[in-house]
């Protein structure tokens, strides 16, 4: 079969892929559209490297088949903020220190976003549960907590 | 941080707790690591994976995977350009000649045009294998009819664990002799047998634990490109990338100046990213003319890179009544694997390296099987045998009625007392680490947690020696009064943000006028492997005398210039005045000008720095442990958990914070989760990132940390290394818990439900 | 992965007839969290697929609704996040929600669905035991038509259910639950969460109009046979029995007798058998105080 084709909407901008049935969806923002914000980690949806949000839904992007997100609205690391200055999350991350080698971050900082968007002050004790998908082998991950409560709290959540 | 605080308060920015200057680049994604990477017409390589732990290759068939579009060659240990063989060291056998000697060694490479072409094709590569029995259990290794795991081992080159750790006095010691060992080490002081006639209570245990993998989240990846002049361009996810580029040149016949190896960032290393595929691939690149990329997936990072060993020790500790330790006897056994390596002379040194003992004796054996070969991981040795010692002396303590902290603050070594090898400790912080932690919320309330059911606080310690490597720096004053320092240390853990705060605090510069940058191996000075918790130690004296340097040319020309002498000028933020005379002065920008505009009147200021320490800075760790184990079904929840460590001096002890909880939670790990499974066949049984199981933020509190400042001697202000110890409690520690909550005692890492069920006589065999 | 051809109709119908065109060959593919992971990795008990039929959209399969007086309608592509959203299945079948609720992580469970869950076939499976103790039945569409199963009758053996090559399960069928019942469904394993069974257990109890004898009961256990299963004789024990604490450690006994676990990476025969027993009484406990609380 010759590849098919997709449109997808990356951070707000239209693409059009020839994929192959099986690419998944974090090789094709990777590799074709050239955003290498996100990260393998596993390739199995195990340690949460590749999160995404795909139709406001998060995501491990290295499980979920390319031809899946024709048509699809996608959300990576990239389009949470960098260009036009950091997201307040981004900015906690920082600040508190809870980034370390960072290969992890990306995904981290889509899995808190996503987070927030639903619980805009979630206790420690979420924060725990909600991103028990995100594995970080640096940071013990207690500054991450520290990370995302603060941010919580400079959104005005 | 009593004991420098005041110290602390006469810097600007050493001491300051300092956001990683990578970290905005880490946040956005936009940091490059090697998986990033593209070069023009780069192929992709698979490895295959042997399915088999023993077996002689009887023939490979590739006609499948080459009839593959977009595969570009399958490359068997044959077809490799010459190079030097070596069947003892791993990372010379670049893939398996006729022996397969682990489950999951490299047999061949298969290049594609896409990682999934290759992927594919991988799997139609048709390998004959004759399998060979199998050796994996280390003490059946050691029976005199067990067959042999592999042939003899020849010689231990500069092995990696020596970048970790620097001990005089003591040689690993090879033996031909017993079956499918690789080397043994003793160690003996006094007389352990008058030592235990004289105790009131003694213990004895075998306590294991298994294979662990480092588990940094980003796999292997390896880039490497031969060029037509005959330059091989590396680029590696290594902690090492001058190792790498002397083992790939001495490997591949080539001299040091035709292979530079860059470090991409590393997306956590622990030990495990030292040198293993790097020749390989650079071979590949070599034999195709083009770039060749190895990503390396999960399952196969887990099959085929270097994990931490499986460690059987076997311990006898007698005490005296007044809770003086008085023998000390230990077999400690680790499982190299297929190729030796395993961290064997620090596990022997650190069980008798914690405790004052008059009397010990302790024997090590690195034991050989058809296993995947091991490497380091933080602190390499220690957990194991630290596990064993201070779940030892609990035991102990208890059995005398002593507690546990007083038991440790009596014998906890202090400076001058002498390791196993009879070297003496330098000054140590082990015991205001005991100390601190004894202040602890957790540990005053360690009697009203007791009141729980269920619940318990374990205590326990541990430390690293810490690597010695000599290294340099460069800094240098740029044309618009900026400042760049070169290193050649992979920054991991932050220390280019420490380095910044060096030279910033040495010129009295804003923080944000230096950047430091970490060359290529053409381009950097040489620094040793960021391994073995050195880096801020080792190469930042040398950053802070390069800074000083460049201070010295700086001020020299000033005084020039100024018509005063050095002694009357001073520095601050970018300018150079005379103390009390504003009108006097000149800038870091016309400095710089001067100095490499057209015409200029002065040479460029390059300050250098170059040290070769020759006195380790060791750092201890204690930590005590709230769990709350559930009887009925043996599940153990961490409730809380502190760690205080001496560092000498934090230099960014945000970063230094960062250190600890990390290597707290990889101690909860490895004493709650953390197992490399291998079935009757020597096959890996859970090779992926669900059954391999990390701690995750449901099973992490957060974790206290105390920050403790015994200055090192020798370090940059009194720093001393930090990475490695914060590991090494947590497994002896959540097993002092667990028998402190429920009465049981576990002897086998990781405290899986089941074991502590067993320990509760709830489930039999 | 090996290469494959991949469909993604619009409808059932569609879907049916492309099984039937294509031949021999062809899976349903739903979220793809088991699917892709085996065709990735290995590690699945049929002949790797020549092409795949995507049902995660398809309308029929996205249902989740309560008809009066006939029970839930679950669609077999709703996700395990919706399921544990679900106003519905949290009031009415709460086993269900805590089955849904543990699986993998929050990315996982908005991916994974329930049919997916099923049609895999793991012994360890987070929603087979409460759909099993929920009186599930499972409606499937094929070739020669419509079959309606009891879940019981559904799993064949680890990986392996009824399903034959261009049947699609299309939704599972839930009862109403019967006056002063509840069930409750708990696992183990050594994370806290991100893991697979070592030892489930559901359970589903209904009182008598006293509140006082059990009026049905049924157990179900995963991951410690070939497939997720009932515990009948254990559920024989309770039926027509006071409520006791005695009673339901008598049931629990039983419930081990009835699991044949093995031994694996995940933990011993042994040990999931001793843990069928602590489990079942603690589930049962759970299950009877919310059906007194009804
Ligand atoms: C990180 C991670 C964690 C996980 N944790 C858990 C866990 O805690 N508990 C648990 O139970 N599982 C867990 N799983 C497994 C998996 O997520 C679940 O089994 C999930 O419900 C499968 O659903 P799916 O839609 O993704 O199925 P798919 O992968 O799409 O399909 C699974 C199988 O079912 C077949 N199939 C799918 N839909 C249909 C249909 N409608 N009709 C016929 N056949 C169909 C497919 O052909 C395939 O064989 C985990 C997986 C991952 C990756
Ligand atoms: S890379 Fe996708 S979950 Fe790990
Ligand atoms: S920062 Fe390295 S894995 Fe999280």
């Amino acid at each position: 079969m010759p590849k098919q084709l997709i449109r997808l909407v990356v951070n707000g901008e239209g693409h059009e892929v020839a994929v192959e049935p099986w690419w998944s969806l974090l090789h094709v923002v990777r590799e074709v559209i050239g955003l290498t914000g996100s990260k393998e980690g596993c390739g199995t949806g195990d340690c949460g490297a590749c999160s995404m949000i795909v139709n406001g839904r998060l995501v491990t992007s290295c499980i979920f088949l390319a031809l899946e997100a024709d048509g699809a609205q996608v959300t990576t690391i990239e389009g949470i903020g960098g260009d036009k200055g950091l997201h307040p999350i981004q900015q906690a991350f920082v600040e508190e220190g809870a980034v370390q080698c960072g290969y992890c971050i990306p995904g981290m900082i889509v899995a808190a976003y996503d987070l927030l968007r639903q619980n805009p002050r979630p206790t420690l004790e979420e924060i725990r549960y909600a991103l028990a998908g995100n594995l970080c082998r640096c940071t013990g991950y207690t500054k991450i907590y520290q990370a995302v409560l603060r941010a919580a709290e400079m959104m005005g959540g | 941080m009593a004991e420098v605080g005041d110290v602390r308060k006469a810097f600007r920015h050493v001491g300051k707790p300092v956001p990683r200057v990578d970290a905005p680049a880490k946040v956005t994604g936009r940091t490059i690591y090697g998986d990033d990477l593209k070069l023009p017409r780069m192929l992709h390589v698979k490895l295959v994976h042997a399915p088999v732990a023993h077996a002689r290759i009887k023939g490979i068939d590739a006609s499948k995977a080459l009839a593959v579009p977009g595969v570009e060659a399958v490359i068997t240990a044959q077809d490799l350009p010459p190079h030097r063989y070596d069947p003892d060291n791993r990372t010379r056998v670049l893939l398996a000649r006729d022996e397969v000697l682990f489950y999951g060694q490299p047999v061949a490479a298969v290049l594609a045009r896409d990682p999934y072409t290759s992927a594919y094709a991988r799997d139609l590569v048709e390998v004959q294998y004759e399998e060979l029995p199998p050796v994996l259990d280390p003490l059946e290794a050691l029976r005199p009819d067990a067959p042999l795991a592999r042939g003899s081992v020849q010689a231990l080159e500069e092995g990696e664990v020596g970048g970790h750790i620097t001990v005089e006095g003591a040689e690993a010691r090879k033996e031909e002799g017993p079956r499918n060992v690789a080397s043994t080490i003793t160690f003996k002081r006094g007389d352990v047998e008058q030592g235990f006639k004289e105790a009131a209570a003694v213990v004895e245990g075998t306590w294991r634990t298994p294979m662990a993998h480092q588990s940094y989240i980003e796999p292997h990846v390896i880039v490497a490109d031969y060029d037509s002049t005959g330059r091989l361009s590396i680029w590696s996810s290594t902690q090492a990338p001058f190792h790498v580029r002397n083992e790939v040149a001495k490997t591949l016949g080539l001299p040091e100046t035709r292979v530079r190896v860059i470090s991409t960032e590393v997306g956590g290393g622990f030990g495990g990213k030292i040198y293993l595929y790097e020749a390989l691939v650079g071979a590949l690149a070599m034999t195709l003319q083009r770039p060749v990329k190895l990503t390396m997936s999960r399952k196969e990072d887990m099959l085929a890179a270097t994990p931490a060993p499986n460690c059987i020790v076997q311990l006898k500790m007698g005490m005296k009544a007044d809770g003086t330790l008085s023998a000390l006897k230990a077999r400690v056994i680790f499982d190299t694997g297929a190729f030796p390596g395993a961290p064997l002379l620090p596990g022997c040194l650190l069980i008798g390296g914690f405790y004052k003992c008059p009397n010990l004796e302790i024997e090590g054996l690195e034991v050989f099987t058809n296993k995947v070969s091991v490497g380091a991981l933080r602190a390499p040795g220690a957990h194991n045998v630290a596990f064993a010692l201070e779940s030892a002396l609990d035991m102990l303590a208890r059995r005398l009625e002593l507690d546990p902290m007083e038991v440790r603050l009596k014998n906890a070594v202090e400076k001058g007392d002498p390791l196993p090898s009879g070297q003496p400790y330098p000054a140590i912080g082990l015991k205001e680490c005991l100390e601190a932690v004894a202040k602890s919320q957790l540990w005053q309330r360690r009697h009203e947690i007791r009141a729980h059911p269920n619940r318990g606080v374990g205590l326990a310690v541990g430390g690293w020696l810490g690597g010695l490597q000599p290294a340099s720096a460069t800094v240098t004053l740029n044309a618009d009064g900026t400042v760049n320092a070169l290193v050649g240390a992979a920054d991991i853990t932050g220390t280019n943000t420490a380095f910044a705060q060096i030279v910033a605090e040495v010129l009295n510069l804003p923080l944000e006028m230096v950047r430091v940058t970490t060359g290529d191996t053409d381009s950097a000075p040489y620094a040793g492997m960021s391994a073995g918790s050195k880096v801020t130690f080792t190469v930042g004296r040398a950053v802070k005398l390069a800074a000083e340097d460049a201070k010295e040319q700086i001020l020299r020309i000033a005084s020039q210039r100024l018509e005063a002498p050095p002694e009357e000028l001073e520095l601050v933020d970018g300018v150079v005045r005379v103390r009390g005379r504003e009108d006097k002065q000149l800038t870091f920008r016309e400095l710089g000008r001067w100095s490499t505009a057209f015409g200029g009147r002065y040479p460029p200021i390059v300050g250098r720095g170059a040290v070769a320490p020759r006195l380790q800075a060791p750092s201890f760790s204690a930590q005590a442990v709230e769990v709350e184990v559930d009887p009925n079904t043996g599940q153990v929840q961490v409730l809380s958990w502190v760690v205080a460590q001496d560092v000498g001096f934090a230099i960014n002890p945000m970063a230094v914070e960062g250190q600890m909880q990390g290597g707290s939670t990889q101690g909860l790990g490895l004493a709650l989760f953390e197992e490399m499974a291998y079935d009757e066949q020597g096959r890996l049984l859970n090779p992926n990132l669900l059954d391999y199981r990390l701690p995750t933020t449901a099973d992490v509190p957060p974790i206290e940390t105390i920050i403790v400042e015994v200055p090192s001697e020798d370090g940059p202000y009194g720093a001393r290394i930090v990475g490695e110890p914060s590991i090494v409690p947590g497994p002896a520690a959540v097993a002092n818990a667990v028998a402190d909550a429920i009465g049981a005692r576990v002897f086998q890492a990781p405290l899986t439900p089941e074991k502590i069920l067993h320990a509760l006589g709830k489930i039999k065999d | 992965m090996r290469p494959f051809s991949y469909f993604i109709p619009a409808s059932l119908q569609e879907a049916l007839a492309i099984f039937q065109r294509e031949g021999e060959g062809g899976r349903p593919i739903a979220g793809g969290t088991d699917l892709v992971v085996q065709l990735k990795e290995g590690g699945h008990k049929f002949p790797y697929p020549r092409y795949l039929v995507s049902v995660r959209r398809l309308p029929e399969l996205r249902r989740l609704e309560w008809v009066e007086g006939e029970g839930l309608r679950l669609g077999a592509a709703v996700t395990m996040a919706e399921i544990e959203a679900s106003p519905i299945v949290r009031e009415r079948y709460l086993a269900l929600a805590e089955g849904a609720r543990v699986v993998g992580s929050r990315q996982t469970a908005n991916m994974a669905t329930v049919g997916g869950n099923l049609c895999n076939a793991a012994p360890s499976a987070d929603t087979a035991p409460p759909l099993l103790v929920l009186g599930a039945k499972a409606r499937i569409l094929g070739p020669r038509g419509e079959r309606l199963l009891p879940l019981e009758e559904f799993f064949l053996g680890p990986g392996r259910t009824v399903l034959e090559h261009g049947e699609v399960l299309v939704e599972v069928l839930l009862p109403p639950p019967l006056p002063r019942s509840a069930s409750a469904y708990r696992r183990h394993t050594p994370r806290q969460c991100m893991d697979i069974a070592v030892v489930g257990v559901a359970a589903f109890l209904a009182l008598d109009e006293a509140g006082e004898k059990i009026a049905e009961a049924r157990i179900a256990l995963g991951a410690v046979a070939p497939t997720p299963i009932r515990a009948h004789r254990a559920e024989a024990l309770l039926v027509g029995r006071p409520a006791s604490p005695e009673v339901l450690g008598e049931a629990a006994l039983m419930a081990r007798e009835e699991a044949s676990p093995i031994s694996d990476v995940r933990g011993s025969a042994q040990f999931r058998r001793y843990l069928v027993g602590v489990m079942t009484e603690a589930v049962l406990e759970e299950a009877l105080s919310r059906a007194r609380g009804r």
